[in-house]
């Protein structure tokens, strides 16, 4: 899940090489965090936060597959 | 000489804007008017846009407000994009590939050119985990996958990802569905209106209803998800 996120939010950036990606495992949820470069924020939100809910919906359906539930979480 | 064609709420907002863009005092210009425009019903439903036509001797280049002239095109023409070549083909095909390996699912991806688009379509989801509730994690996908394409490449690619032909079955209940509303509306003669549609879903909405003579169709709402008003002409 997390090379999932890692792997999309590496293609969308400038500086891939400063994608950060760590899971923070629950017992139920897992906690996905992104951090970015600051120029680089913008492109993994998107307008109006339009990428950031397509990552969160493809998170979502490998979640269900995994019989999980994770959120994503960018950080600034 | 040119010609040049403007729209407006009302035929003096048009020639303005005719003005404006072509950077020709209004005194200068040549118009016709096609289209008077119509406020509608207390401004609401079945106003049309004041049409005009302007012709003008002078060398003209517009100005640069060629955005919203194709975002109001956007919906009811398809986006003018650049063939897409091998290159951007197998690569809109990898990158969908690498995200579903990594959800994981187990299906492949077949990749074809279709009217100037890439189509790119996954086969083997049987339970539909890739589509999600009325598509969502589809639109998702192409959505992601779009944005990641478009970087890499210099001209506009558009990529659409479909699963088990669900785009295409929607498609045929969404054209259906707008024509069920359409005889509604000339039986009625009143307006009909959809639920809250995508900009791709309004368009095949507008088209399935063009041929239509009878029939008017309009977007309304703001952001992303509109209505579309079908209309009774009268």
């Amino acid at each position: 899940m997390k090379d999932l996120i890692s792997y999309i939010a590496k293609s969308l950036v400038d500086k891939p090489e400063e994608v950060v990606v760590t899971e923070i495992e629950g017992e139920q949820t897992s906690v996905i965090e992104l951090k970015v470069a600051k120029e680089d924020l913008g492109k993994v939100i998107g307008k109006q936060g339009r990428t950031a809910r397509a990552m969160r919906t493809i998170l979502g359906a490998a979640s269900t597959k995994l019989k999980k539930r994770s959120v994503l979480e960018i950080i600034e | 000489m040119q010609t040049f064609e403007f729209e407006g709420r009302t035929t003096e907002e048009a020639i303005e804007q005719a003005s404006r863009e072509l950077n020709i005092p209004a005194e200068e210009l040549e118009i016709d008017i096609l289209e008077p425009g119509s406020a509608g019903i207390f401004g609401l439903v079945g106003g049309k846009k004041a049409k005009i036509k302007v012709t003008t001797e002078a060398q003209i280049t517009p100005h640069e407000e060629t955005e919203t002239i194709e975002a109001n095109h956007a919906e009811s023409e398809p986006v003018e994009t650049d063939s897409p070549d091998e290159t951007e083909l197998a690569f809109a095909k990898e990158v969908l590939e690498n995200i579903l390996s990594r959800i994981p699912v187990e299906t492949t991806v077949h990749s074809q050119r279709v009217n100037g688009n890439i189509a790119l379509n996954i086969r083997g989801d049987k339970s539909g985990l890739l589509i999600g509730r009325k598509g969502k994690t589809l639109d998702a996908l192409q959505y992601i996958v779009n944005k990641i394409a478009n970087k890499a490449s210099e001209k506009k690619v558009r990529v659409v990802v479909d699963s088990e032909d669900y785009r295409k079955r929607q498609e045929e209940s969404l054209v259906e569905m707008a024509r069920d509303m359409g005889e509604k509306a000339k039986k009625t003669q009143k307006p009909v209106a959809t639920d809250l549609l995508n900009p791709h879903e309004r368009r095949i909405v507008h088209l399935a209803l063009k041929p239509d003579e009878a029939l008017n169709t309009k977007s309304k709402g703001d952001g992303l998800l509109k209505k579309v008003l079908i209309i009774p002409k009268k």
